[in-house]
């Protein structure tokens, strides 16, 4: 095993950029996602580290050693396909042997190494059989344990569970990471889905346009966004953005639209204070961070019930706000306002994200402890 | 899920409406029975008179147009059709010229396809030219053809018969190929080159055993067009014990002691029998190989 580092790497298809000045690094067992929508270059970084796309420019290291110009069979990585991509003509057995023995490895040690997967993965009882005939879960785990079965230095996985229907990609998720915990092999995990990576991931690395937005623990990425697109891609139900002006007056900051008009005081707003950039900015605030008032205070906004969608354990109520925006907020499950009633909410202003408008950065954002800039 | 709907729909017709359903399900496959009976005659009978025909008296082919035989079976055409020419010959050259035609095709098609395919090679242009070469008649090309052969020294030689059928053959064996190369995902390439494979060892292990019907397919067409290829045969050569093949051989039934039907039906018959087999045992692969071909799969 080994870590995987990225140096200021870039990859240029003819004039598409997909991957623009990435670097990161993935420490030693060290279970790391790439995340972003489709396009977004975290299938790129993902295949150059594979082998299977040349580095345009930049370096990738595995360990100390630079792999730029190794092809993808000497740099003992494993990589599971979004469509497993397993040999159809084979039979269980023979896909997970399959890198064994093209590795001209003894065949009682191949036995040995396969059983030891199957049993890890619960195949016992398939692997004589075709692969075509196997469930999708199941061809899943084959297309793991042909990963495992070597002990690659890095795992690499491209969306391995997308394909799965919504049941069995839940189940597969919670398999999926016990067994890369046991293993405890360092693993590159891409996906669209961010709830996979935030429940998975040791640290998320957010990427969109090919650039990483931003790299962190799946906690620090929720809380603490480094910019709007991080803000909105992560969360469920998502973040609730709004236009609005920042404004400074005697000590206070004030942040005023047409639906709200909200008054800091002095503790809390240190870094908003020094902020001199356009007043023009957007705020975010998370569904779970917004209560309803029974009384008027100070800060708290008109809003107007649109919808109530009933969840179980929890209702989430579609508002709609004086200046127009459409908010949604989580509330437990016996909060039911009326349809059509106007009622008061509040911001919890310790979780309000303060955007610059036209850069999307968070002016709110805090440094990861220990590092200042 | 369709199962389901369709009784229930079914429960909700009328006994009378479900006869009559019935009904028309039984005369739909009455017509398409009777459209395919006649079209198996439209193709067949030709191949079955050829077969009366040659089992008739000499004299009795020109005196009347019955179909079967009516002074008895005659097997003396299929002795004179071995006879009068060396059809031995002729059958030999022909399987010489399309096995070995076939064999090589097969190994420039194949690589050819799978860079066309895999690494753009020739990027647009190559697949037109290959296609360009595929429908251009060979009549176009004969004379040129025939100048070439002739000055390689291969004219009415089996290494120039094996040449020139390699050439044509081989734009039509990429076009059958490339939809067969194109259903093997490319994740299984790349799957085979991470899990420790080159990319050659990934097309002859991987990819190759998955092409397997695309490649039978492929080989007996070629086959069948080198057997049955005319133009080029009658042009390229002169006599059978150089490369004379056996459709060119056919057409010198007719030549010294006039028309001599039966014995060119016999003959004719003696070549088609051992193509028909080969179609019929790999009548499968061939079927596959006609419908994929060109269209995307």
């Amino acid at each position: 095993m080994s870590s995987v580092e990225l140096r200021n790497v870039w990859k240029m298809y003819g004039k598409v950029i997909a991957c623009q000045d990435v670097s990161w690094k993935c420490e030693d067992g060290e279970f790391f996602s790439l995340l972003g929508p489709s396009g977004c270059g975290k299938s790129s970084s993902m295949r150059m580290i594979a082998g299977l796309e040349e580095i345009s420019k930049g370096d990738v290291f595995f360990g100390e050693k630079r792999v730029n110009d190794l092809p993808p069979r000497d740099r003992n990585v494993a990589l599971v396909f979004e469509n497993w991509a397993l040999y159809p003509n084979m039979t269980v057995y023979d896909n997970i042997a399959f890198p064994l023995w093209v590795r001209n490895m003894p065949k009682d040690d191949i036995d040995k190494k396969v059983l030891w997967a199957a049993k890890f993965l619960d195949l016992v009882d398939v692997l004589n059989q075709n692969v075509r005939g196997l469930s999708g879960g199941q061809q899943q785990r084959v297309s793991i344990g042909r990963a495992i079965v070597r002990e690659p230095e890095v795992l690499l996985m491209d969306e391995p569970i997308s394909h799965l229907d919504a049941n069995l990609r839940l189940r597969m998720r919670e398999e999926l990471e016990q067994i890369l915990r046991q293993l405890a092999v360092t693993t590159i995990y891409v996906t669209h889905d961010q709830v996979e990576a935030m429940a998975m991931a040791d640290r998320i690395a957010v990427m969109d346009v090919g650039l990483i937005q931003q790299i962190g623990t799946p906690k620090e990425i929720y809380y603490n966004p480094y910019n709007l697109f991080v803000a909105q891609f992560i969360g469920e139900p998502p973040i609730n953005v709004a236009d609005c002006e920042l404004l400074h007056e005697n000590g206070h900051v004030r942040l005023t639209s047409d639906s709200f008009n909200i008054k800091f005081e002095q503790d809390d707003v240190d870094k908003l204070s020094c902020y001199t950039g356009s007043s023009k900015v957007k705020i975010g605030i998370r569904p779970e961070n917004i209560s309803i008032s029974a009384s008027s205070k100070p800060n708290s906004i008109d809003a107007l019930v649109g919808f109530v969608e009933v969840q179980g354990e929890r209702n989430v109520l579609s508002l709609k706000l004086k200046g127009g925006e459409e908010f949604l907020v989580v509330v437990p499950a016996d909060v039911r306002p009326k349809v059509n009633s106007n009622i008061q909410i509040e911001f919890d202003t310790k979780y309000l994200h303060i955007f610059e408008g036209e850069s999307g950065i968070n002016i709110s954002y805090q440094l990861p402890a220990g590092i200042t800039a | 899920m369709e199962n389901r709907t369709d009784t229930v729909s079914e429960r909700a017709l009328s006994a009378g409406e479900l006869s009559s359903r019935a009904r028309g399900r039984t005369a739909g496959r009455i017509i398409r029975i009777l459209a395919l009976v006649a079209f198996s005659l439209f193709v067949l009978l030709p191949i079955f008179y050829m077969f009366m025909t040659s089992i008739k008296d000499q004299i009795e082919i020109r005196a009347s147009g019955a179909l079967f035989p009516q002074k008895g079976i005659h097997l003396i055409n299929w002795i004179y059709a071995w006879v009068t020419e060396p059809l031995h010959l002729f059958l030999r050259n022909s399987t010489i010229i399309a096995v070995f035609s076939t064999i090589l095709v097969m190994i420039i098609a194949v690589p050819t396809t799978y860079a066309i395919v895999r690494f753009k090679v020739g990027g647009e242009l190559l697949p037109s030219m290959i296609l360009g070469g595929y429908v251009m008649p060979p009549i176009v090309v004969s004379i040129p053809i025939f100048f070439m052969i002739k000055a390689l020294g291969l004219a009415n030689k089996l290494p120039g018969m094996i040449l020139v059928h390699t050439i044509i053959n081989t734009p039509i064996a990429v076009w059958l190929l490339d939809s067969f190369v194109r259903t093997i995902p490319k994740e299984l390439e790349e799957a085979a080159w991470i899990d420790g494979y080159s990319r050659f060892q990934t097309l002859m292990k991987v990819v190759l055993p998955l092409i397997r019907p695309g490649l039978i397919a492929t080989g007996i067409i070629c086959m069948i067009l080198s057997w049955n290829e005319f133009l080029l045969a009658l042009l390229l050569t002169t006599d059978p014990r150089g490369a004379q093949t056996f459709p060119v051989g056919i057409s010198r039934y007719q030549g010294q002691h006039g028309l001599q039907f039966g014995e060119m039906s016999a003959a004719a018959l003696s070549g088609v029998i051992p193509i028909y087999l080969i179609v019929f045992i790999f009548q499968r692969y061939v079927v596959a190989g006609l419908t994929r071909g060109g269209v995307k799969g």
